[in-house]
């Protein structure tokens, strides 16, 4: 019909399917199909707290450009769920796709008439070949998408290969799983024609790699040094856990004796999952403990205990929607706050905020050193976007020549040659004290360590100003960790101007596209990418130099632009909020949308409604 | 008639009558003589090598007198051991300091000389031998005579108690050493009516010894007066107060000085040698008085047990720094030292054993190595342990009006 | 208590161990506990022990929640690293501290309050785990420290200073401990150094969790009639099942003793138990028995103690990890990063 869309590289499918139907390994191959023909795909997972039977969806952004942010709206919808039909229908942009298994003879009232309507009769075909039920689930999802490659020009090699790496040595699936590809795109080629959304093959991924954020700071506890993990089932945190469990098991088990040099303990809950990193990071180990927002609720006190005792831990904080349960399956970056100055008293923990799981990586391995350098608990701040979604990212990198980084640590040489050990003496004036390990000398060296005030060297006092003295050394440490968390990223706009716009995290990709798009309309804001807590004097300065400010972020309550004003002298006023909290990932459109309007400029396309779900 | 003798006697101190003696009669002296002399200032120099024979205080004395009439080369010459001497250890220190060596286990045996001249003394080099009773006695070690040349020798050899003026017929009876025969409660000697004291009783002691025995002797001598039984004594008396002040806090200083014990200042030892007649020692100035008497263990103040109290909970035993308490079964007292927290060292010190507690079982003290410290007391949640200030009374000789008997106090 | 330091001084004959140290060397700050506080007692009894078990001091780690109980590791062992965690958590802290380094020795101590009420959570978990610790609970059946409120293992019907009755039931974790699995389990009495202290060392050199269970009177807010915490309430109805002699490895067991009235349990380090019988047909290597023996004198009163149940083959949580010999803190840079070229296979894979 006249009207379709006509796009090439540039469209965003989405899959809505059943949960537990097997789907989201085809919808996967699906998106890498893209990728391994060259070109970028954004793809997200929405799901819900529930393991049969309710709504998922899988949105895949083909991305020529590289916008790895959701864009918002749905140009060609595969609609495999009874139950949601209504709402995906409507949320295909008009002129868009609707795909959908035609087995079953709908009422015209369940279409649209803006847009294209491609049936396969799919559970006829499976119907036919397979007898078993649950081959029949399964292939029906192969089957659709060989479909679609026949659809959107995806070539069938491609996926053939995939399959083929899949099931690496199991010839016999690889082979029933061809076929069911083969079923799905000879029903295309005989029956339909190609749509206007096509994927043309490309040169637009380079080395980048494939991956989820969770697996990758997992990877990055291993690169740190990380052997002790205590840890709490916590969606959307576990599979930090379940990837570190794996690639432990693949790298660092002891060749002759076959024995780990690692041990991961599955707590009774997430106080005793801080507890024993704790334990184990007081003991001189490297440890660290993967949540979420209701984990960090109970592990506060400890989170205090670390930061007055001064004990190195690392928590890996997939953010999800809160508050209380919240959205447990949905994503925010709501836990700014709570983790910031988690413990009573006065407490602030370093943060890190990764934008991909690239970073992800890299400050999983970084957290280690950081905690181990400043004594105290570092926080990587993930959240379900970047965790539990494959990114599109740079490949990991690694210097061989990077030790870890265990901070101030007196030996048994240290302390036999005499020097004077207080734990909590300030020797260098960064208000780092030395630590020493247990056990490490016969007659020297062994303190109490407690949560209650203490002197320097570590012995019980409540006197005023042995307490103040030591908080005040806290703050000095604080101080020192500004120049130990990474710097943040400055992208200046190519034209001059006053306003800025600060952000963070898995907002990052939305955000430069909404740069992009605002820049096309004629707006122009230099952007700082903030990359962890406490934040260093180029946040500060980079505020100063502007007249506006906006500050992007994913929660209701404008959690970093708090952090911002209460931690440095900044007029809230010249700091407006940009807040997007519904549960599903921030999209360049919103961010254009909402920073174009404050400008007065209009918007460079109407805000669609987000996730209709 | 009562005759109370109590006036140190003494006849000089002993000579030695070794070979050579008499020849060289003008530079041998009897030490104490000597010193009395120096001292009534008709000696005032002495040759530059002297030997002085003899281990006790007259020697120490000796040496250093000496010393600051013009010997140079003083030694001592001493039969026994160093330990065994029976000079006070800090005189044996003091001389030393002076660079007196002191020699053991040499015994005189002749005084050589020419012309009438003393030229020195021949010592026989022993050693001490025990024998199944592990009494010390002094054999001759084989190895070859010494000679040590001298100009002057001082004999400093055990001094003599003698009553020459005493009749032996008397019924005074006098044991192998010339002393008399003296009751240690009494004082009083095998003759009635005849009392002795300080050290015409029981040899040289100090002047507080001899004020005690004083006091017992008068009892006894008022006794007698009174024609009364001088062994049936008032026995002295004493008091106990609480020396508890808070829940920590005592009115005597418990606080046990780790301190070892100060040396009293001495003059600089050029400027002393010069003349016998300077204070050798200063004396503590009142910082250095203060901090040795820090290192007192308040001996007079007990540790008070009250059984009712006591609800056995141990606190008085872990915190008892020197482990003299010990909570046990019941038994005789020889049993009752094999089961110590720590062993009893010294038989003749007492036990404290209470009376049976709640458990049937006693607490045991081993008053031997209490430090006073009171931290028994401070630890324990009942007041079962206390501590107390004792305070002797000692039974004075008072004549009560119409009665006769003694007064104690 | 007192302010005072402890005198240096000691009695003469204060002899030392097999390393050179002696009894006072295992001391550690003053206390500052309520005077006659049981909790000093069994303090004494952790010291003692470790002298018994000529135990390099800084090979220990001394771990405690908070609570007066918890306090207690300032008081001894000055020359072990000690942590005083928070409150009801010491056992997570001790599981991580453990599974960091195998080759220390732990001891956690908490109190009743600490670990019955607040953290019995930890409490369990980390006994079915296995942790290689030895968990003493300083049990006064109040929580002192916040003054004296009753705590899970009050016992029903006991009553408060303020006479009060408990009507709650007990939690007794002897019987949890068991039925948990744990692997070395005792009840004792601060007032009983002799039974006290063995136990401990026993324990010390036990493989896996030990847990001794000791009735420690609360002197300020449970040492009155009507409490069943109490010294006169112990004693009265204390009924020891056994005595024990631990007798150092390598030390020929030279005592013979009459048949039928000792069982020998050699542990896992070679030290030999030596349990002398006090109940009739006790086995402390029946764990079920042990139950039901519990179970019944609890009924009519009596307050159980001695060794109640030991298991000379236990295994411990690095067992079942299977966790590398050396301490995991002792590996460094070489044993734990997979490197460049690892990566760069890594990146291969996820392409
Ligand atoms: C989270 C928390 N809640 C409450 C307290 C207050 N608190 C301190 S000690 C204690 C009870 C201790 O009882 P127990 O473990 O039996 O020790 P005890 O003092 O009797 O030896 C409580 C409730 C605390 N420290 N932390
Ligand atoms: S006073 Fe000191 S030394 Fe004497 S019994 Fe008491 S605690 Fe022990
Ligand atoms: S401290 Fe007091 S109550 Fe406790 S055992 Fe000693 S004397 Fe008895
Ligand atoms: S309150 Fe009770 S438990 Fe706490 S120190 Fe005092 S006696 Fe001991
Ligand atoms: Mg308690």
């Amino acid at each position: 019909m006249s009207g379709s869309l006509n796009l090439t590289n540039d469209f965003v499918v989405k899959f809505a399917n059943v949960n537990g139907s097997g789907s989201a390994s085809a919808n996967s191959m699906f998106a890498k199909s893209v990728l391994r023909m060259g070109v970028p795909v954004a793809a997200r997972n929405i799901f819900p707290s529930n393991i049969q039977g309710l709504p998922t969806w899988y949105e895949v952004r083909v991305t020529g450009d590289g916008h790895l942010g959701r864009r918002g709206g749905v140009d060609l919808m595969v609609a495999m769920n009874p139950q949601t039909w209504d709402r995906d229908i409507a949320e295909i942009e008009s002129g868009g796709y609707l795909f959908y298994d035609s087995t079953k003879v709908l009422p015209e009232s369940k279409f649209r008439d803006d847009i294209t309507v491609v049936g396969v009769p799919l559970t006829r075909i499976c119907n036919e070949v397979y007898s078993v039920p649950r081959e029949r689930q399964l292939f029906k999802n192969i089957i659709y998408v060989g479909a679609l490659a026949a659809l959107l020009g995806i070539e069938i090699e491609v996926i053939e290969t995939l399959l083929a790496e899949q099931f690496a040595g199991k010839e016999r699936l690889i082979k029933a799983n061809v076929d069911a590809l083969h079923m799905g795109r000879d029903y295309v080629r005989t029956n339909l024609t190609p749509l206007g959304l096509q994927v043309r093959r490309a040169d637009a991924v380079g080395d980048r790699i494939y991956v989820e954020g969770n697996s990758a700071a997992a990877l990055g506890a291993v690169y740190g040094g990380a052997t002790v993990c205590a840890w709490y089932p916590i969606t959307p945190s576990t599979s930090v856990v379940e990837a570190f469990t794996d690639y432990c098991a693949e790298f660092r088990i002891d060749a002759e004796t076959g024995q780990a040099k690692y041990a991961i303990v599955q707590a009774e809950d997430e106080i005793a999952s801080i507890g024993i990193v704790i334990g184990a990071g007081w003991n001189g180990a490297r440890a660290f403990t993967a949540t979420s927002g209701p984990g960090i609720s109970l592990m506060t006190e400890f989170i205090g205990l670390s930061y007055f005792a001064e004990i190195p831990a690392v928590i890996m904080d997939v953010q999800r929607g809160g508050p209380s349960t919240g959205m447990p399956t949905r994503t925010q970056q709501a836990d700014l706050i709570s983790a910031a100055y988690a413990g009573h008293g006065d407490t602030k923990h370093p943060m890190l905020l990764p934008q991909d799981p690239g970073e992800c990586f890299e400050m999983g391995a970084l957290a280690f050193d950081l905690s181990d350098r400043l004594q105290t608990t570092v926080f990587v701040m993930l959240d379900l976007d970047i965790g539990m979604n494959e990114w599109l990212t740079e490949p990991f990198k690694w210097d061989d020549t990077r030790s870890l980084d265990r901070g101030k640590v007196m030996t048994y040489e240290d302390l036999e040659s005499g020097v004077d050990f207080g734990r909590y003496k300030d020797v260098d004036g960064d208000g780092i004290p030395y630590r020493t390990y247990p056990g490490v000398h016969p007659s020297k060296g062994a303190y109490f360590t407690r949560g209650t005030s203490r002197n320097p060297y570590a012995r019980y006092s409540e006197e005023g100003h042995v307490y103040v003295d030591n908080m005040q050394r806290l703050l000095r440490k604080f101080e020192t960790a500004k120049s130990l968390i990474p710097a943040p990223e400055l992208r200046k706009s190519k034209t001059a101007t006053r306003t800025g716009v600060i952000y963070f995290g898995s907002t990052t990709p939305a955000m430069h596209e909404a740069l992009e798009i605002l820049a096309s309309k004629g707006l122009h804001l230099d952007a700082l990418r903030v990359r962890g807590f406490p934040f260093s004097d180029e946040v500060y300065d980079f505020i100063a130099a502007h007249d506006r400010v906006f500050v992007v972020e994913q929660n209701r309550d404008a959690q970093l632009r708090t952090l911002i004003v209460n931690e440095g002298d900044v007029d809230p006023a010249k700091l407006p909020p940009v807040l997007h909290f519904d549960g599903t990932p921030i999209t360049a459109r919103f961010i254009a949308a909402e920073i174009g309007t404050r400008l007065g400029a209009t918007a460079p396309r109407s805000p669609v409604p987000e996730a209709a779900e | 008639m009562t005759l109370f003798l109590s006036e140190r006697v003494r006849r000089g101190g002993r000579d030695l009558d070794l070979p050579g003696r008499e020849e060289a009669r003008a530079n041998i002296h009897v030490g104490i003589d000597w010193l009395s002399s120096v001292s009534f200032g008709h000696i005032n120099k002495i040759g530059r090598r002297v030997i002085v024979l003899g281990g006790g205080n007259t020697a120490m004395d000796c040496c250093r007198t000496s010393r600051r009439l013009g010997g140079e080369d003083v030694k001592v010459v001493v039969r026994s051991g160093f330990e065994e001497m029976k000079a006070s250890p800090w005189e044996k220190e003091d001389a030393l300091h002076e660079d007196i060596p002191i020699l053991n286990f040499r015994v005189p045996k002749s005084f050589t000389h020419e012309n009438g001249k003393l030229t020195g003394v021949v010592f026989e080099v022993v050693e001490a031998q025990y024998d199944d009773k592990g009494r010390r006695r002094l054999m001759p070690s084989g190895e070859p005579d010494e000679h040590y040349p001298c100009d002057d020798v001082l004999v400093a050899v055990g001094q003599e108690n003698a009553f020459p003026w005493i009749e032996r017929d008397i019924g005074l009876d006098f044991d192998e050493w010339g002393m008399p025969k003296v009751d240690e409660v009494t004082f009083q000697s095998t003759r009635p009516g005849v009392f002795f004291g300080g050290d015409a009783a029981f040899g040289p002691k100090n002047i507080i010894w001899a004020v005690a025995q004083g006091h017992d002797a008068a009892v006894s001598i008022h006794r007698y007066c009174q024609g009364e039984d001088v062994n049936d004594r008032p026995p002295p008396g004493f008091s106990l107060t609480s020396q508890k002040m808070g829940i920590h806090e005592w009115s005597y200083d418990n606080d046990v000085s780790n301190d070892a014990r100060f040396r009293v200042p001495q003059r600089d030892k050029g400027e002393s040698l010069k003349d016998v007649r300077l204070e050798v020692e200063l004396g503590f100035d009142p910082k250095l008085g203060f901090a040795e008497a820090q290192r007192c263990l308040n001996c007079d103040v007990q540790t008070v047990f009250a059984e009712p109290l006591c609800i056995e909970c141990d606190a008085c035993v872990d915190i008892c720094p020197v482990d003299c308490i010990t909570f046990t079964e019941d038994g005789e007292e020889e049993d009752l030292r094999g089961r110590l927290n720590a062993p009893s060292l010294h038989l003749d010190q007492d036990l404290l054993v209470s009376n049976k507690l709640k458990t049937g079982r006693v607490m045991v003290k081993d008053e031997d190595v209490c430090l006073h410290c009171g931290l028994c007391a401070e630890r324990c949640p009942t007041g079962a342990w206390d501590m107390q200030r004792f305070t002797l009374e000692m039974t004075h000789a008072t004549a009560m009006t119409g009665g006769g008997a003694c007064q104690a106090r | 208590m007192t302010y005072l330091a402890k005198p240096r001084l000691h009695h003469p004959s204060l002899s030392p161990n097999d390393l050179g140290f002696t009894r006072r060397d295992y001391e550690g700050s003053v206390s500052t506990l309520c005077a006659g506080c049981g909790h000093d007692s069994i303090s004494a009894a952790i010291i003692q022990a470790c002298y018994d078990l000529n135990l390099p001091p800084h090979r220990l780690a001394k771990l405690s929640g908070i609570g007066c109980s918890s306090k207690t590791p300032d008081y001894f062992l000055g020359a072990s690293h000690g942590f005083n965690t928070v409150h009801g958590r010491m056992p997570s802290v001790l599981t991580g501290a453990n599974l960091a380094n195998r080759e220390l020795i732990y001891l956690g101590v908490s109190g009743d309050g600490d670990s019955a009420s607040i953290g019995l959570g930890q409490f369990a978990h980390a006994i079915r785990r296995g942790v290689n610790m030895t968990y003493i609970v300083e049990n006064n059946g109040v929580y002192g420290l916040t003054k004296g409120q009753f705590s899970a293992t009050s016992d029903k019907g006991s009553k408060s200073k303020r006479g009060v009755e408990n009507h709650e039931s007990a939690i007794d974790l002897v019987s949890l401990a068991l039925q948990l699995g744990a692997t070395f389990v005792a009840r004792s009495f601060s007032g009983d150094k002799a039974q006290l202290a063995p136990l401990i060392r026993a324990a010390l050199a036990h493989k896996g969790a030990a847990f001794i269970d000791c009735v420690s009177p609360c002197v300020q807010f449970n040492n009155h009639s009507g409490s069943t915490k109490s010294y006169d309430y112990v004693r009265e109805h204390n009924e020891a099942v056994n005595r024990l002699d631990v007798i150092a490895k390598r030390a020929p067991i030279e005592v013979d003793y009459a048949p039928g009235t000792t069982t020998t349990v050699t542990q896992h380090d070679g030290s030999v138990l030596a349990l002398h019988k006090l109940a009739a047909h006790y086995d402390p290597t029946d764990r079920i028995a042990a139950m039901t023996y519990l179970a019944q004198r609890q009924a009519l009163g009596e307050v159980v103690t001695g060794l109640l149940y030991v298991d000379p083959e236990a295994s411990d949580l690095h067992d079942s990890l299977e966790t590398v010999s050396t301490p995991l803190t002792a590996l460094g840079g070489k044993d734990l990063i997979p490197g460049s070229s690892v990566l760069a296979k890594i990146n291969a894979d996820l392409r």
